[in-house]
């Protein structure tokens, strides 16, 4: 972490310990929560996206000006499909990538090549067009498990293999497919990340914010900065860095939410000009139209289909 | 989507396991802070939900968060906290062995622990427990060894599952779109979803479905199986899927036919693998299947407690996982990230 983020989060830390949870709603002029609009956003997120609930978190980091069952929101084990429209020809781009898989292997995986810089239309501030989700979308790499790097503290895995007493033969049992199959470009394995994605309420910008918990193929954690891999590489160590998470332990992705205010503004003005009245109970799933320009392959767009607020036409 | 030819063995797609890491950060507290080297084996919980995600072909997980475990602190408060289940947190039973070193690791008796749990199910289902209380028929076993000096974590997980031998044949298996009547997929479509949404019910996996002449449809506890009897009414054993598969159930049906035929001695078995979209019920997801049963050896006799299998794989291969925390545990290279 850089110094000035530190001390940015320090300054941080102690404005939101000295100056109490807004209370007065400023979603209109603003595009801010109060904590008692966040409770009420979240509140209609779980019951229209049932996939989604609150959650305590661990008990010592529970903030008092939220109730303590409901801490954070969550929904788990979302599909980041592929990351890309065409994974073939983005292997061949990112310099093949394979699986560990030789006969005395270890049941490693590792990745090589770099991710290749492409990058979505929009910026910073996306526009109402640029929130469609983009079909294009940026990366490519097989993920890694954690610590890969420490290749040489790794038992040989090989000498503790079970005899085949253990795992017995059961006629009724599915050999797994996609879990032996080494063929990238073969169809029935998508290189399926799934995502643990969180929504917290962070006191001092009073908007909500996003974290991504990643995971491989086969539910092993991914690296945080495996993350930044399956977010829109405009945003990418911008907007997106990597922190400890406010009700969970480690270190998480997540979208900064310095700019979520102004954006949020931008939007509900839009929706504004267009003659839809806003409410803050649907205020989350504009925030998660507004992520999804940030993140474009994880796959909670089902949220773009709820009417946004009522329409004065 | 195609129909099974009759007579094809019924494979079930195993379960899989998922651990975040809250659950690794409590395990080390507990280790250090109140554990020690007492190595006896503590009940968790895992938590699963019905697939959501077919389309995408993401199965669900049974699940390990911090909450898995009991807090280090003696207060009992966040096991209270979980003491009732959601509906997107199924729960599970399950028993960690966390032993102190990695040779008592690799040295555990696995096939004698797995004969354990599946002692424990087999014990359920001939009480009538598991009719009572249908969350205690799935079970799960974790082997692990936390190496807290590299904050290296070696783990093991099992389903137990017993085992019909010979295996039940399958003779259908087809959305449930395509086995109901609109008018029957619609109405269990809406009797699912008042059992997902009612906080009684959300978390209870296994179910009857019971659909009436007039197509309409009531889901009820495996409890209520006698009183479905007799009024000519379809009748389908339930359950949570976890697996997106069109072609194979998951895991959890192992066990359902297990007491579907050892308590009512039913050997033609309509079952329904209920699956979810995006959190609603999706009759187009859901499997509906007919599973054949041959009486399984030595069955009749009270004290044999069946054949189990459960071992989960890491990528085809019978070895153990592993996961390396350093980077968010270790205090020398956070303090060099943070620099």
């Amino acid at each position: 972490m850089v110094l000035s983020q530190k001390l940015h989060e320090a300054f941080k830390g102690t404005v939101e310990r000295i100056t109490g949870p807004r209370t007065v709603s400023a979603f209109r002029e603003k595009g801010v929560l109060s904590v008692s609009e966040f409770i009420l956003a979240g509140d209609n997120l779980v019951s229209k996206c049932p996939t989604w609930s609150w959650e305590s978190g661990e008990p010592s980091k529970r903030k008092s000006y939220l109730p303590s069952e409901k801490q954070f929101l969550i929904t788990r084990n979302v599909p980041c499909l592929k990351r890309a429209a065409s994974i073939e020809e983005e292997y061949e781009d990112a310099g093949g990538e394979i699986l560990v898989d030789n006969e005395d292997n270890d049941g490693w995986l590792a990745t090589h090549g770099k991710p290749k810089d492409k990058c979505d239309e929009d910026d910073n501030l996306p526009s109402m067009e640029a929130l469609e989700i983009s079909k294009k979308s940026t990366v490519m790499s097989i993920s890694n498990h954690f610590g890969g790097e420490d290749e040489e503290d790794i038992p040989d895995m090989a000498e503790y293999d079970e005899p085949d007493s253990l795992i017995e033969t059961d006629p009724a049992t599915l050999q797994s497919t996609y879990l032996v199959v080494h063929e990238p470009d073969d169809d029935n394995i998508l290189r399926t990340r799934t995502y643990d994605v969180s929504i917290t309420y962070d006191k001092y910008y009073q908007t909500p914010r996003v974290w991504l918990t990643g995971y491989d193929e086969s539910r092993m954690l991914l690296q945080p900065e495996y993350v930044l891999e399956d977010v829109s590489q405009d945003h990418a160590r911008k907007t997106v860095t990597i922190e400890d998470h406010p009700h969970l332990p480690g270190k998480h992705a997540s979208i900064h939410p310095c700019r979520h205010g102004a954006v949020m503004k931008k939007i509900i003005d839009v929706l504004v000009s267009r003659g839809v009245e806003p409410e803050v109970d649907k205020y989350l799933f504009l925030f998660l139209k507004f992520v999804a320009s940030v993140i474009p392959t994880i796959e909670y767009d089902y949220t773009m289909d709820f009417d946004l607020g009522s329409s004065s036409s | 989507m195609a129909e099974k030819g009759s007579g094809s063995i019924l494979q079930f797609s195993p379960f899989q396991s998922s651990v975040d890491e809250g659950f690794w950060h409590r395990l080390s507290s507990l280790k250090l802070n109140k554990l020690g080297i007492d190595d006896s084996p503590i009940p968790i919980t895992g938590f699963y939900a019905p697939c959501s995600y077919s389309q995408s072909r993401v199965s669900n997980y049974l699940t390990l968060i911090m909450e898995s475990l009991p807090s280090d602190s003696d207060e009992q408060s966040s096991m209270a906290a979980i003491s009732h289940g959601s509906r997107n947190r199924c729960f599970v039973p399950g028993i960690l062995y966390n032993t102190n070193t990695l040779e008592s690791f690799h040295a555990i008796d696995k096939q004698s622990l797995l004969k354990e749990e599946a002692k424990k199910i087999w014990e359920d289902i001939r009480s009538g427990k598991a009719v009572d209380d249908s969350k205690i028929l799935s079970r799960f076993l974790l082997i692990s060894f936390a190496d807290l000096k590299k904050w290296n974590f070696h783990y093991w997980f099992a389903f137990p599952a017993l085992v019909l031998d010979p295996p039940a044949t399958l003779v259908d298996l087809r959305p449930a779109s395509q086995w109901f009547s609109l008018q029957e997929a619609e109405s269990v479509s809406a009797a699912c979803n008042e059992w997902r949404n009612s906080s009684l019910t959300a978390d209870v996996p296994f179910f009857l479905v019971s659909i009436a002449a007039d197509s309409h449809a009531t889901i009820r506890h495996l409890k209520d199986w006698e009183a479905c009897q007799g009024d000519g009414q379809k009748l389908l054993f339930g359950f949570y899927d976890p697996c997106h598969l069109q072609n194979n159930p998951g895991w959890p049906l192992r066990n359902l036919l297990a007491l579907v035929f050892s308590r009512w001695n039913i050997k033609s078995v309509r079952f329904l693998c209920y699956k979810e979209n995006r959190g609603f019920a999706d009759m187009g997801l859901s499997l509906i299947g007919e599973a054949l049963i041959t009486v399984p050896q030595g069955w009749k006799e009270l004290q044999g407690v069946p054949n189990a299998v459960g071992w989960e794989l890491n990528n085809g291969r019978k070895i153990s996982r592993r996961i390396s925390l350093a980077k968010s545990m270790d205090p020398t290279r956070l303090a060099i990230s943070a620099a």
